[in-house]
């Protein structure tokens, strides 16, 4: 996936958002551009959804500011409305009307919009259009927020968490529908734990710890700054195996000869980072002789990589920080 | 005004499919309706009396003046006699009384015995008297024939006797008990008539009813129904449904559109108040074919349902925005609601109440609305219905403010 290059459709500047003593969000800074998929990455609790929702003009920043399409979301949050499409995480809508009449409403509540045929059509929906919302399976129930979401045809599309809970058929369904979008050139904000979701699907991402932004660029330049080209795996054996032994010492010793940097997981793997493919295999193979009997693996290195180094540790299923 | 229309129509048809909410809201209150005027039409109130006839003669049974004195309370309508023996211990039977005839009047031993002479002494006085005033007509020899006729009656009459005394007894809790010492101070006040002599009392007493001739009981229930109804479904079900969108997500999905926060509180109002109008349509199309009411609705009684529904949905409103929790929100609209079901005399007159009550029944926005009701469906008369309009006006005005200020469009709780 290429970095797309446009006019910004989202500035945000010193963004801050406090509940009494917490600090939800912290002076965060960043923009968002034209025809972009952008992801805001991190753990729970890590400030994700306060910020979209700020940008949605669902919640008041304490601080800062941002725009959205050139304007403020503070002053002018119902021009805001009227040109963007939300998924939010929590989402839910009338039970007993049918999906079809679910967008139909949404549809009547802008000035514009799409046919809300066509966007049921577009989104596999045509067959359920007159089942109850409350008789859709998970999948489907977040596939009509997302109708509901395109019918006002918004310039950016914010999608909150879209494929959390969701079986891995449905949530392969929903990264193809974002594909789609962006290739129809919608500007699609995204907020989500799972990596793999982050390098299939998004441009630019933003890792937030803690209200704080700790990296953003494209995602390739994330996974090489961060998470090196590729890298060696010394596998933690369940043992607890103090770092001044003697196995443990020949092993890091080898890495940190060889690699551009050397760190450890929560769980105990040590990861070594490497630029070049034969000199991780070099290591690899000196890493074998000195093994102990714990499994080694060279692998390429990607965006729970670059979660690692920076946070840690990776988020779980929930988004809880493992 | 397009997307008040869209939302009213989405509310609507959701209402509308959830059997629960239509079985509550359309079926309940109609049956409510046809039992209540069922019962209120076919039968007249009766309230239960025991009577302890302790007043037996020689032969064993009740003396001729104290079964006639119970005949007559057995021919009251509204009284069911039963009888209990004059020997019973009437604090044994109490304990082991069902409960439905806790009342017990007791005639006395010798109650014929002090009726008469307390009679005979009541009518000396009269001939007395009678004989004072015509004393100048009358010579000494005849004056004097009068007196001894009467030394001698005075003389066989019993010295002791001053009367008969009846004991009623009922329970502390029996609200019914001054209804039923009323009909019995009535049947007394006729019989001690009766037992000096009078016949035809000079001033008697004729009852009727007031208002449209030909009017069932159902005709003046129903304006206390419809009021009802609208009181619960604004400010019992309305907390609750707005609390469920703000818990489950609709409203902020709703919020992320360029919906305006007025819009969704006027389309909830008017859905309430369309619903109020079907309702007393219903209701009155039950009534009607069931019951053969003749309340005919005119322009200004919708308007007035209209205007209470609006009122007391706003109220509802702004109580679901005080609660985000459907239960406690429910809740929270019964506490307000009941009181006022309970004080503002819907469904029994508000003059049975202490005075305090009835002072705060009467402020009360449903003590207005049901007199308002009343008198434009029932009396079919506008006198008297402005301070219904007033009263339920401002409280529109107030509490559909008060939502508008207090429904959160941002910064929902999670």
């Amino acid at each position: 996936m290429t970095t797309a290059e446009g006019e910004s459709v989202i500035e945000v500047s010193d963004l801050r958002k406090t509940y009494g003593e917490t600090v939800a969000v912290d002076e965060v800074s960043f923009d968002i551009r034209d025809e972009e998929v952008f992801a805001l990455v991190g753990p729970n609790g890590a400030g994700k959804t306060t910020t979209v929702e700020i940008l949605e003009c669902l919640r008041t920043p304490s601080g800062g500011s941002a725009a959205v399409l050139g304007r403020d979301v503070t002053r002018e949050s119902r021009a805001i409305k009227a040109e963007i499409g939300v998924v939010p995480q929590s989402f839910h809508t009338f039970d007993r009307l049918t999906v079809r009449e679910n967008v139909a409403l949404i549809r009547r509540l802008y000035e514009e919009g799409l046919e809300v045929d066509a966007v049921l059509d577009e989104l596999d929906l045509a067959e359920w259009a007159g089942t109850p919302f409350r008789s859709l399976s998970g999948g489907l129930q977040r596939r009509t927020g997302m109708a509901m979401a395109l019918v006002g045809d918004p310039a950016v599309l914010f999608l909150d968490e879209p494929t959390t809970g969701l079986d891995p058929d449905a949530r392969r369904t929903t990264w193809e529908q974002i594909d789609r979008l962006a290739e129809r050139g919608t500007s699609v904000v995204l907020t989500t734990h799972y990596m793999e979701e982050v390098e299939r699907l998004a441009h630019r991402a933003a890792l937030l710890l803690d209200g704080s932004i700790e990296a953003i660029d494209t995602v390739p330049n994330l996974i090489d700054r961060y998470g090196g080209s590729i890298k060696v795996v010394v596998r933690s054996s369940g043992e607890v195996v103090g770092e001044g032994s003697p196995s443990e010492g020949a092993l890091r010793a080898i890495l940190d000869d060889a690699a551009t940097e050397v760190y450890r997981t929560k769980t105990g793997d040590l990861v070594g980072l490497f630029e070049e493919r034969e000199r991780a295999q070099e290591s690899y193979s000196q890493l074998h002789e000195h093994s102990d009997g714990r499994a080694i693996d060279l692998v390429s290195a990607g965006m729970e990589d670059v979660f690692l180094r920076l946070a840690g540790g990776t988020p779980d299923a929930r988004g809880e920080l493992e | 005004m397009k997307r008040i229309a869209a939302l009213l129509m989405a509310l609507l048809r959701d209402w509308s499919r959830s059997r629960e909410t239509v079985f509550f809201v359309v079926l309940f209150p109609i049956i409510l309706l046809v039992i209540f005027s069922t019962v209120f039409a076919s039968s007249a109130p009766s309230f239960g009396l025991v009577v302890q006839n302790g007043d037996i003669g020689p032969g064993g049974e009740p003396t001729n003046l104290s079964a006639t004195f119970v005949d007559r309370l057995e021919s009251i309508d509204p009284l069911e006699i039963k009888h209990i023996d004059a020997d019973r211990n009437l604090t044994e039977w109490s304990r082991g009384s069902d409960g439905d005839s806790r009342r017990v009047l007791v005639l006395p031993d010798g109650f014929a015995e002090d009726v008469r002479a307390q009679s005979a002494r009541v009518r000396i006085g009269i001939i007395r008297d009678t004989v004072a005033r015509f004393q100048d007509d009358m010579n000494d020899s005849e004056r004097a024939n009068v007196q001894r006729g009467l030394e001698q009656a005075e003389r066989e009459i019993a010295r002791n006797a001053t009367g008969a005394t009846l004991q009623f007894y009922a329970p502390p809790d029996d609200q019914s008990a001054a209804v039923v010492r009323g009909i019995l101070s009535t049947v007394l006040a006729e019989f001690n008539q009766r037992s000096i002599g009078v016949e035809e009392p000079p001033v008697s007493l004729e009852s009727g009813t007031i208002g449209s001739a030909g009017l069932t009981a159902t005709d003046y229930y129903l304006p206390a129904f419809i009021a009802t109804l609208v009181l619960i479904n604004g400010v019992m079900t309305v907390p609750g449904v707005i609390a469920g969108f703000h818990q489950d997500g609709t409203l902020k999905r709703l919020v992320a559109t360029p919906l305006r926060k007025r819009d969704w509180i006027l389309a909830n109002v008017l859905q309430q108040s369309l619903l109020a109008l079907v309702l007393t349509g219903v209701m009155l199309l039950v009534a009607a074919v069931l019951f053969g009411v003749s309340a005919i609705p005119s322009p200004l009684s919708i308007a007035l349902v209209l205007l209470g529904a609006i009122a007391f949905s706003a109220l509802g409103m702004t109580l679901g925005c005080l609660l985000p929790n459907p239960d406690a929100a429910t809740s929270l609209g019964g506490i307000v609601a009941f009181p006022m079901m309970f004080l503002s005399g819907v469904f029994w007159e508000i003059d049975i109440m202490p005075e305090t009550l009835q002072t705060i029944g009467r402020l009360m926005p449903l003590y207005q609305f049901h007199r308002g009701l009343r008198r434009l469906l029932i009396v079919g008369t506008t006198d008297g219905v402005w301070p219904a309009f007033a009263t339920l006006g401002g409280m529109a005005l107030v509490f559909v403010g008060l939502a508008i200020r207090l429904t959160r469009w941002r910064d929902f709780e999670e």
